[in-house]
């Protein structure tokens, strides 16, 4: 117990630092470059005078390190990401919240279709072991996952909407809409071959198990010996195994999605900050990406430590 | 035991994480004091019951696709995007008709002194806020005051302002009022321009020159653009970030109350053409892919397709201080060599008109004739032979905006045709929107490929702007003393006809010099459902729906 809360404490810790790099990097990055947001702004209207009077209201004549001071106390002492340049009457999180929340959503939906696809083909594909259906299934799935999203979604756009008009090209109509199905495909395909494949291994392992081969020996059925026995070993470990990696993929693979299909979520809007070089937007969106992704590990670990025990409980019992 | 209750408390710990991470994922940097109106935790069934609500409840609702625009503070936007919400919600003491002539709005009705410098409005008795506050002198100096003041932020405001009189002194801190603005009593202020400007009162309906509320300005300086006390005919009821927009209408509007009770933007994206014909929305444009479908007179959507004009045009422009284009012969050269009708006919299948000039079709002062050189290679190799860069051609490159990927088909085509017909190979360079603009200011390029929106309908927002040699758009460095003359004269002749007449010799000078490559104008195309009546597509972002009716099926 003393060992597990200390690593949680410690991660935890962790996580302020690990913010403070990010962050001090990400501001010298971003400001370093040519081009600022005022001049992206002022289109053509080319008056340098006038934008160095508005860079002056807004800090961004000072050093870089002075401006970073200014935006770190602002957001430690009173939470304020900071003034947007694009959209400048708005709390930077009241701007970005409502896209989260639009992947969010997308990603969720997707991340738990993936794994009842995903699993269930697995296993069949390790119980038809030796048939041709194995080959052919894992094939397929090789297949799609190889295909990357940038090709899969105008492909999906070109057939589902342009040829059989049976969803629109585009847009976000809302969740359980019919603008979710390209998106949805789109992200949860080459997850699924993944997800399977891992199903397919594990599964594999679990049933040279000695505890299978004693389930079979007392006569059980081999349904009964895949969904009592060697499901309950084989699924867990791919569960947290999958969840992280696939996690990243999903990130990677809303923003491509978001731009090509037009979704109103932060991966799209990532792209029009960096366009429009609105700074702390970015900054913000960074900063809660990496909190939420430190955050989301430490669940996936401390998951793992929950479930292992339970694991080993149960493989007592059976010997 | 032992083991179910640690695994009990992994799990509380566990669970207590992921509800921290939830509470932190959606209340960092509340602060506490912001309202719900733009929180991220709305359902989605929580709009799509309200906006069914507003449907049923409302006669003559406007339904259509919009964007977000940025911020509503007339004083410091640009874009046209934010600007077309502004010209809804907010007014200013003159305004442009549908014809884009110039009315009194705010004002009941203007005067114009004997020199042409000092402008004398008389307000409305009826104009008033949304909040019912009569709209008072005091607000209109405070607007422009407010407009110019560094601490408001606006690199536009100079531009639109700056004629005014100890506007300048103001915008660069120099003075803490602005001194050709004066209230005579309290229904009349009178402005005072620095010289007799024609064009001054067309920069007084763009958006910079709109009147805005001192005391929720003051009483709330960053937020209150979230629900902005304007002047115009409708108020802004509701905006939620990426979701819907609805503005109502102001009954006291001074013009009288809009016919229609609300008009409804859906922000969030997809096809405006599939949701029109599922008739989700009332009015849609047309985009290049649709558009032969559209416009067969077979087609069932054809009669509710029409088009306009707008006042923009496209461009290739030459840096006219660098080696080639130093000499207007290879500038003639490249602009006779190529087929602009062509382009237009196969790549933009005759959605938009060859340009004919520099000024577009709406702008006072525009010509039918035929300005711009013709298709002639044949003529365009001879002066290339004559030209001083005969038989030493530099390596030449054009720069257009564009974030990498591919080049457009119009832009390829156009240096097929250079390489085709003068043997010359130009290069295409993309640069990120910031880059460009700020490359194009600096002189970086040799050549550019870019695009010019009016402001306001008069030909010195184009022709002064960018070719007088002092002016700080100048972006083709062109400096002609002959030119430069006559658009000084031009800025400040009182005889309307003579003043046209001047810029149209030096439309037709610029255009023969080859400053520019002047290609399209800009159309626009749009469906409206027969069942929306009164509404005119605009050819500049002018107020639209205060006049339109929806007698909905």
């Amino acid at each position: 117990m003393d060992g597990l809360s200390g690593h949680i404490i410690r991660r935890l810790l962790f996580l302020p630092l690990t913010l403070l790099i990010v962050s001090f990097a990400m501001f010298y990055i971003t400001r370093w470059g040519p081009g600022d947001p005022i001049s992206i702004y002022s289109g053509q209207y080319r008056d340098e005078e006038a934008f160095d009077r508005v860079r002056e209201q807004y800090g961004l004549d000072l050093p870089i390190y002075q401006q970073y001071r200014i935006w770190l106390s602002d957001i430690v002492l009173h939470g304020d990401f900071g003034p947007s340049f694009q959209y400048r009457d708005r709390d930077i999180p009241d701007i970005i919240f409502p896209k989260m929340w639009v992947s969010f959503r997308i990603a969720l939906f997707a991340f738990i279709l993936t794994f009842f696809i995903g699993i269930p083909l697995g296993i069949y594909a390790a119980v038809k072991r030796g048939s041709w259906i194995d080959p052919a299934l894992i094939g397929t799935f090789l297949f799609f996952r190889s295909i990357p999203v940038l090709v899969l979604v105008p492909i999906l756009v070109l057939f589902l909407s342009d040829r059989w008009g049976l969803v629109p090209p585009g847009g976000f109509d809302g969740m359980f809409t019919a603008s979710m199905v390209i998106p949805t495909i789109a992200l949860t395909v080459p997850g699924i071959a993944g997800v399977a494949r891992l199903a397919r291994t594990s599964t594999l392992l679990a049933m040279d198990d000695d505890f299978v081969r004693t389930a079979r020996a007392k006569g059980l059925s081999e349904y009964v010996v895949i969904t009592r026995h060697v499901v309950r070993v084989s699924v867990l470990p791919i569960m947290t195994t999958a969840i992280g990696l696939d996690l990243v993929s999903l990130i990677e693979g809303a923003l491509f999605i978001e731009i090509l299909l037009g979704i109103p979520g932060i991966g799209r809007f990532v792209f029009e900050s960096v366009g429009a070089q609105d700074y702390n937007v970015i900054l913000a969106i960074v900063m809660i990406g990496t909190a939420a992704f430190v955050i989301a590990n430490l669940a996936v670990d401390l998951m793992l430590i929950v479930i292992d025990p339970r694991i080993r409980a149960g493989q007592r019992g059976l010997n | 035991m032992n083991n179910r209750l640690q695994l009990g408390l992994i799990g509380a710990a566990a669970a207590l994480i992921l509800v921290i991470a939830g509470v932190l994922l959606f209340s960092v940097g509340g602060g506490g004091d912001k309202d719900d109106s733009a929180s991220g935790d709305e359902t989605p069934s929580a709009s799509e019951t309200e906006s069914a609500d507003i449907e049923s409840g409302g006669e003559g609702e406007l339904v259509i696709r919009g964007e977000d625009p940025l911020f509503l503070d007339p004083a410091v936007v640009q874009d046209s995007g934010s600007a077309s919400y502004l010209v809804e919600i907010f007014s200013g003491l003159v305004r442009l008709d549908k014809d884009l002539a110039i009315q009194p709005d705010l004002a009941e009705s203007y005067e114009v002194s004997a020199d042409g410098t000092v402008f004398t409005f008389k307000l409305r008795r009826n104009a008033t806020f949304h909040d019912g506050r009569p709209v008072l002198p005091e607000d209109v100096k405070y607007s422009i005051e407010r407009a110019l003041a560094p601490e408001t932020a606006s690199v536009v405001a100079e531009n639109f302002l700056g004629d005014i009189v100890g506007a300048k002194d103001m915008a660069r801190g120099r003075a803490d009022s602005v001194s050709g603005v004066k209230i005579v009593d309290d229904s009349t202020i009178e402005i005072t321009i620095d010289a007799p400007k024609p064009y001054f009162l067309y920069k007084m309906t763009y958006p910079t020159a709109y009147v805005v509320d001192q005391r929720q300005i003051e009483g709330n300086p960053r937020r209150w653009t979230q629900q902005p006390n304007g002047t115009g005919p409708y108020k802004l009821a509701e905006w939620r970030l990426g979701e819907q927009i609805i503005l109502e209408a102001y009954e006291n509007f001074y013009l009288g109350p809009p016919t229609l009770k609300t008009v409804r933007f859906e922000l969030s994206g997809g096809s405006g053409l599939v949701a029109y014909e599922d008739g989700d929305i009332d009015i849609t444009g047309v985009g290049l892919d649709d558009l032969e479908r559209i416009q067969d007179p077979a087609d069932v959507l054809n009669p509710e397709y029409s088009q306009v004009t707008r006042q923009s045009l496209d461009y290739i422009g030459f840096n006219t201080n660098v080696p080639p284009f130093d000499d207007p012969l290879v500038r003639q050269a490249f602009a006779l060599s190529v087929d602009r009708a062509k382009i237009a006919e196969v790549i933009l299948k005759d959605a938009i008109p060859v340009a004919n000039g520099i000024l577009m079709p709406g702008v006072p002062g525009y010509t039918e004739v035929q300005k711009t050189y013709p298709y002639d290679p044949e003529e365009a190799k001879r002066l290339l032979e004559q030209s001083k860069y005969a038989d030493d051609m530099p390596e030449i490159t054009l720069a257009e905006s564009g974030a990498g990927g591919t080049v457009g088909p119009t832009t390829e085509a156009i240096v097929q045709y250079w390489s085709d017909n003068l043997g010359i190979d130009v290069k295409i360079q993309q640069a990120e929107s910031g880059t460009f603009f700020s490359d194009i200011d600096q002189g970086r390029y040799q050549m550019f490929h870019l695009g010019w929106i009016m402001d306001y309908p008069d030909p010195e927002d184009i022709l002064d702007i960018l070719f007088h040699s002092t002016s700080r758009q100048n972006n083709t460095r062109y400096s002609n003393p002959e030119i430069d003359a006559l658009l000084e004269s031009a800025r400040v002749n009182q005889d309307a006809e003579a003043r046209l007449q001047t810029y149209q010799e030096v439309e037709d000078k610029l255009v023969k010099d080859a400053v520019w490559i002047p290609m399209f104008y800009d159309v626009a195309h749009v469906l409206v459902k027969p069942y929306v009546t009164n509404f005119e597509l605009p050819a500049m972002i002018i107020e639209r729906y205060r006049e339109v009716e929806v007698d909905r099926p």
